[in-house]
């Protein structure tokens, strides 16, 4: 029922190899390019001593990482404190197989994924919940207060967004008619992009998944300022790092998914090359994430319950509700358009109005 | 049965049976999820893709994450501290089980399990007109039953007074009763 090829076993044992090598090293780079543009934002210079342009950075912490003294807490539970750190990466490797890079056999003839899904969709939203485990479980197993507050949090967010972020991705499924990952980008491929169709679902699905990768402004479980260290406050040498590995591949995951759910993945209207529009995009959604994470401030925990629940979870149901409508009553699909540009233009003009606070009753 | 099945089952009934014997309700909830990876997997293996993904998704996920908060949050974890507030009633909840089991098994008896229709491999694409069409009014009465339950809960965990409104003494007496 699957009309896409199949590749051979050996393939896509080596395509999984890749992506995982793949993935690592880009989460070496990532962290050494998070804080050159950082420092960039703040007007300092960042890391620049290692190599030419501290280009040698992540060897260097890789290297001081893994030989640095690996500390067990006597008050920790000894299984769960090892294995914590071991789910939470091995889940998050998991998820970014099932991302399709280019049109079926452009990967030297093979196919360029790892994994294609009729449920693609609900595969990611199953695999990026185990990985929430690693964190939550690693709060607890250290026997300490702040790792512990920091998992609550995390559980806590988790299950406020993650039915924002399911609720959102509803009304592009409903469009589609299908969850495979490939069949969404060859939709978006032949109608147009699924951002112009349900702009409100994107702007949700982008907020939701910053709070499901734990960036700032939605990193409470790790909040220096309040927690210490957050889940791993306890953690050393490369138990610490591999946390630090599970929180980069989320954010690039979530960058890779965003365009190919919304922004029509590999596909582009002009110029059609299969892996360069995927990459650029991919680039696109991290430094957005970086800048927000320089620019923007970190919300308090009860702020960051009421938004989920308040705001996000409500429009994205009203969204779907909309959606819902038209694809049942059979509309024409550019209503949806319409739609999509009057909540953009709306949006717009609630970031325009802020009309000046008034003092009651008169007077200066 | 084949050797994959056997294994299955194994697997099964081994983390079944932690989560009811490990001392320290982290570790069981761990087994539980352990549990419900299992049979997420023997869905798919039996064509029954959505549910085996839901499986994952809203049991594996969702609702032992609830559990694991609320174990977290009362601190609850340790097996030996506290009262036993069912003292030598294991054998009773033994018997219990059996008998559960065997009104379960009673139930399958005759029953005919080639299914007529083609859900194709379950993907809802299949399963969603059966599911919102045949079934819709027992999926209905589900969703009242579990919507009835939550209400009862929200109503069992009121007080009859709001608590800033009661007596130092009342409010003490409420303390001791949650613990």
């Amino acid at each position: 029922m699957n009309p896409y090829p199949l590749d051979p076993y050996w393939m896509v044992a080596l395509k999984a190899l890749l992506v995982v090598v793949g993935l690592l090293t880009a989460f070496a780079f990532m962290t050494l390019i998070e804080r050159r543009l950082l420092a960039r934002f703040q007007i300092r210079l960042g890391p620049n001593r290692v190599g030419p342009l501290g280009l040698f950075q992540p060897i260097a912490d890789a290297i001081k990482s893994i030989f640095k003294e690996d500390l067990v807490v006597e008050r920790a539970d000894k299984v769960l404190f090892v294995l914590a750190p071991l789910i939470g990466v091995v889940f998050a490797l998991l998820a970014f197989g099932a991302i399709p890079f280019g049109p079926p056999g452009s990967f030297f003839g093979y196919q360029p994924w790892v994994l294609n899904l009729d449920l693609g969709l609900l595969y990611l939203f199953a695999v990026s919940e185990m990985a929430i485990y690693g964190i939550f479980l690693a709060g607890w197993a250290s026997g300490s207060k702040y790792s512990l507050l920091g998992s609550l949090r995390s559980s806590a967010s988790l299950i406020s967004y993650e039915l924002g972020l399911g609720m959102a991705l509803l009304s592009p499924v409903l469009l589609v008619g299908s969850l495979n990952l490939n069949d969404l980008v060859n939709w978006q491929k032949e109608h147009g992009w699924l951002i112009l169709y349900a702009f409100p679902a994107f702007l949700l699905y982008a907020i939701a998944a910053l709070a499901e990768a734990a960036r700032t402004p939605f990193d409470l479980p790790e909040a220096e300022q309040e927690l210490v260290g957050g889940y791993h406050t306890e953690y050393s040498s490369i138990k610490w790092a591999l946390f630090q590995m599970t929180e980069y591949i989320h954010f690039i995951t979530a960058s890779a998914l965003i365009p190919t759910l919304f922004l029509g993945g590999w596909t582009m209207p002009f110029l059609e090359v299969p892996y360069l529009w995927m990459f650029l995009k991919i680039a696109f959604f991290l430094f957005l994430f970086i800048w927000i994470r320089a620019t923007w401030f970190r919300l308090r925990y009860d702020q960051l319950l009421r938004f989920g629940w308040g705001f996000l979870f409500p429009v994205a149901l009203v969204w779907f509700l909309v959606t819902a409508l038209v694809v049942a009553l059979d509309l024409p699909r550019s209503y949806l358009l319409y739609l999509s540009l009057a909540a953009f233009l709306a949006l717009l003009g609630a970031m325009m109005y802020s009309p000046k606070p008034a003092r009651k009753g008169g007077g200066a | 049965m084949t050797p994959w099945e056997a294994l299955a089952l194994l697997l099964l009934l081994f983390t079944g049976v932690l989560v009811v014997t490990l001392k320290n309700a982290i570790h069981a909830a761990l087994a539980l999820i352990g549990n419900f990876l299992i049979l997420a997997g023997i869905y798919v293996a039996l064509e029954a893709r959505f549910l085996g993904f839901i499986q994952i998704i809203v049991y594996a996920g969702a609702i032992v994450v609830l559990f694991l908060f609320v174990i977290m949050l009362l601190y609850a974890a340790q097996g030996e501290v506290g009262f036993d507030p069912l003292v030598r009633s294991r054998p009773l909840a033994a018997l219990l089980a059996l008998g559960a089991a065997l009104v379960l098994l009673s139930g399958l008896w005759g029953v005919n399990l080639a299914f007529a229709k083609d859900l194709k491999g379950g993907l809802p694409q299949a399963l969603g007109p059966l599911l919102y069409g045949d079934w819709l009014f027992v999926l209905l009465a589900v969703g009242f039953l579990l919507m009835a339950a939550t209400v009862v809960a929200v109503a069992l965990v009121q007080p009859t007074r709001p608590l800033d409104a009661l007596s130092p003494e009342e409010r003490k007496e409420e303390k001791e009763v949650v613990r």
